[in-house]
């Protein structure tokens, strides 16, 4: 099962994939997201959405359904 | 008398202008309709 | 040479960089709101005076992301770009950036290079430079973007005399572009190129995209031989702005240099506090508290005084300016009518302070993120907090606060629910009937029963609000995707100058769109209140001689029998009787009903209305009003008519009924259609009907 966004917990970190066009806005490509850019959650509101993530140093808030949207790579902690 | 031709003048203004605001079907060139376009 | 003509400068920029603080700086208090024709978005345009005698008209555009429009904000700015014979159209562009968001603010200044217009980026808020460790080759940036650079501090007022020496020398700004717009799919754009080789390859490309009107080609010629599906233009998108990305990254690599040792964040902490799960809300509701307290509390003292002043106004007018019909229309129609709109101005403009702090300060974008889940069970965005709470001082501005809810079924929803709120203009209602009919006790030893009452009908105003939402969401079937993205900006100390002319132009707003309105209503009803037919209006001072020959009345007393007798008669008071059948079973007679038609004009005409009904006079002596409508019986019934049934059936009535004619105006604007309007005047009225009369019914 494909991770998204959506599945990731307050203060993760992960690497953006890939997502269906059609069902991202285009106004949040142009905030930088984009594949290879990083995303990290910084805060969830109570009842869990949205979302205040942090992407490629943009500080922004989107609702659960579209963070299901994005697909991810959780960052590996070992870098070699 | 001056007093009632201008107070009536003023009326006339009056009713005229909420005419306009609520009854006017402006036409608009530029106008999506219902204000979502749905451009997007 | 000295030209005089002045300079066309266009103002452009993300949200949250300071753009409109750098336009404040620019222009000072030389700026004008008006509205771009046929559409509801607001077009700011300021002048400046710069150096060698050269002046600007500098027009502040909305803020966007980028120049592929996702509302009609945004629409209006390619519109204006694309169209070179705009009045408008620009000698030069500024792009304004944040100096720590300049990778995404570069997106939309690298779209409008390749428009080849003349374009200056104006880095902002370089006072920040320092704290977040960043640093600017700012030579190397000006080669590689093919531009001139400001850097400036739209706060501290540093870099606004370079800035404006950039401007004049527009001319010599270089207009190639930075980034080459075909290297995003080049067989498409060759085939363009080759068909159309006269016009800007990125300009046909953004009119294939956007639904934009192009002044030198048709929109057809084009879409017919390159249209391709709206997922294939999405694709081709997604890749333009890849592309930019890509070309961004390289030169910010070596032309910015942020050391992270030394930068500071504040954000991350209070974020923690302001959005926290129980901390976040409770907050929030204190923050709503104080501004509740303090609106109300501080307004007491101007209302107070802008209503003595236009009252000796008009007795001023009566006394001084000749007798006759023009007269009495002054000093009885015109200078009242004009006075219950400043009367507002007080309350109108401590919200928007408030609300204004809020945003500017960045903590708005905070709210929004903690409500939006709630406010969408019932049909309504996070965004629509702003509305709704604007509704308590009154609708108007807060309508069109909506502007900024991208989703249209959303921001309808609010538009058509925000009346519900208890607006200002209902207190002088609700005071004087609360005075009349609930008893001056205490419960529980503490709460006072008059103000829980108020409380109350505070609290029926928000919950019909929601209800009605809750409904129409299931009712509208209107399909909306949802493009809800929040910018959480850093937070900031909110600037006296943005935050003042803030208010007044909210101020402005309020006064010119419902002022207009509810001058001319009163006017209108002046005539039906002070002309009638017949005989019965035209020789009133007979009949009342007539009727006290046993027993003659002072002359103030015979006055105010004469103006009751002549309202009685006049064209409202005929209407009045005509509607008491259907008012009677809600508990009100034919002289409240003269009451409720004139209030459509403006809620708080009611009260002036009942104390002319009830020969008062000219007295503004709540006391006196009070005490003669307590002791007023009704002649079929020998009951009192402001009795507790009543009384609160009044209550009800105006806590559901549709609210003043500027806020329908207003609907009408803002949702384009005569359908809304009219559907909110009958369903409300219908409701405010019915409850009125089960409440009137059960209690009597």
């Amino acid at each position: 099962m494909r991770q998204t966004i959506a599945s990731l917990k307050k203060g993760e970190k992960a690497v953006i994939r890939d997502f269906d066009v059609e069902a991202i806005p285009l106004k949040l490509l142009e905030m930088g997201c984009l594949p290879g850019n990083l995303v990290e959650v910084l805060q969830v509101a109570p009842l869990g959405d949205p979302l205040y993530l942090n992407i490629n140093g943009s500080h922004l808030a989107i609702r659960l359904e579209t963070a299901r949207e994005i697909a991810i790579d959780p960052l590996t902690i070992t870098l070699q | 008398m001056v007093q009632e031709i201008l107070a009536y003048i003023i009326l006339a203004a009056a009713i005229f202008f909420l005419v306009r605001k609520f009854l006017w079907k402006k036409k608009n060139e530029k106008n999506c309709g219902e204000g979502d376009c749905g451009c997007h | 040479m000295t030209s005089t003509k002045n300079i066309n400068v266009a103002l452009i920029g993300n949200p949250n960089t300071g753009k409109t603080s750098v336009f404040n700086q620019l222009t000072g208090l030389n700026q004008q709101v008006g509205n771009y024709p046929g559409i509801t978005v607001e077009k700011k345009i300021g002048f400046c005076k710069l150096p060698y005698n050269i002046k600007a008209n500098i027009l502040d555009l909305p803020g966007t992301y980028s120049l592929n429009a996702s509302s009609i904000d945004e629409n209006v700015v390619i519109e204006m770009l694309l169209n070179k014979n705009d009045k408008l159209y620009p000698d030069v562009v500024l792009v304004v950036a944040d100096v720590e968001n300049l990778k995404r603010n570069l997106l939309l200044f690298t779209q409008i290079k390749d428009l080849e217009i003349p374009t200056i980026l104006v880095i902002n808020m370089a006072d920040r430079m320092g704290a977040k460790g960043i640093s600017l080759d700012v030579p190397y940036l000006e080669a590689q973007l093919k531009t001139k650079i400001a850097v400036i501090s739209s706060r501290k007022g540093t870099g606004i005399d370079e800035l404006k020496k950039l401007i004049v020398a527009y001319q010599s700004l270089p207009t190639e572009p930075c980034l080459n717009a075909s290297i995003i799919d080049p067989e498409y754009f060759n085939r363009l190129r080759k068909t159309f080789p006269n016009q800007l390859l990125y300009k046909l490309w953004l009119v294939i995209t956007q639904d934009v009107n192009f002044a030198q080609l048709d929109r057809n010629e084009i879409r017919n031989s390159y249209t391709r599906s709206q997922t294939e233009l999405k694709k081709i998108q997604q890749k333009e702005t890849i592309k930019r990305y890509q070309f961004i990254n390289e030169v910010l690599k070596d032309g910015q240099k942020i050391n992270l040792a030394t930068a500071k964040d504040f954000r991350i902490q209070l974020d923690r506090i302001l959005t926290h799960k129980v901390w976040g809300y409770a907050i929030f509701f204190a923050i709503l508290f104080v501004i509740f307290q303090s609106i109300f509390s501080w307004s007491a003292v101007p209302m107070d005084f802008i209503d003595s002043t236009f009252a000796s106004l008009s007795t001023l007018a009566a006394q001084h300016l000749p007798a006759g019909v023009l007269t009495d229309l002054i000093a009885q129609g015109i200078i009242p009518g004009i006075g219950g709109i400043v009367i507002f101005i007080p309350q109108i403009a401590f919200l928007f302070l408030f609300i204004s702090m809020l945003e500017e300060s960045g903590y708005m974008s905070r709210v929004v993120f903690l409500m939006d889940k709630i406010m969408r069970r019932f049909g309504l965005s996070g965004k629509s907090v702003v509305p709704l709470i604007s509704g308590t001082a009154c609708a108007i501005p807060a309508i069109m606060a909506t502007r900024n809810i991208e989703n249209w079924k959303e921001r309808l929803i609010t538009i058509l629910v925000t009346p519900f709120t208890t607006c200002s203009a209902r207190l002088p209602v609700y005071a004087i009937i609360i005075a009349l009919v609930i008893p001056e006790k205490r419960v529980l030893g503490i709460l006072n029963l008059q103000g829980l009452t108020l409380m109350l009908l505070y609290l029926i105003g928000f919950g019909t609000a929601i209800v009605a939402a809750y409904l129409l969401n299931k009712i509208l079937k209107i399909n909306g995707k949802t493009y809800f993205v929040v910018e959480m900006p850093g937070y900031k100390l909110p600037m006296f100058k943005n935050v003042s002319l803030n208010v007044l132009e909210k101020t402005k707003a309020f006064v010119w769109g419902a002022g207009k309105i509810i001058l001319a209503i009163s006017i209108v009803l002046w005539f039906l209140a002070s002309s009638g037919p017949g005989n019965a209006f035209h020789h009133a001072d007979q009949i009342v001689a007539a009727q006290h020959l046993s027993e003659p009345l002072s002359a103030t007393d015979f006055e105010n029998a004469v103006a009751s007798q002549k309202l009685e008669n006049s064209y409202i008071g005929i209407m009045g009787k005509a509607i008491e059948p259907a008012i009677a079973p809600l508990g009100y007679d034919w002289k409240i009903g003269i009451a409720l038609i004139s209030s459509f004009a403006a809620r708080e005409v009611f009260v002036g209305t009942l104390a002319t009904i009830y020969s008062v006079g000219d007295t503004d002596n709540e006391n006196t009003i009070k005490n003669k409508m307590q002791t007023e019986i009704h002649p079929d019934t020998g009951q009192k008519v402001f009795n507790f049934a009543t009384g609160i059936s009044l209550l009800l009535f105006y806590a559901f009924a549709m609210q003043c004619a500027s806020t329908l105006a207003i609907t009408k604007k803002e949702t384009n259609s005569w359908k809304w309007p009219a559907t909110q005047l009958v369903l409300m009225s219908g409701l405010a009907y019915l409850v009125a009369l089960v409440t009137y019914q059960i209690l009597k």
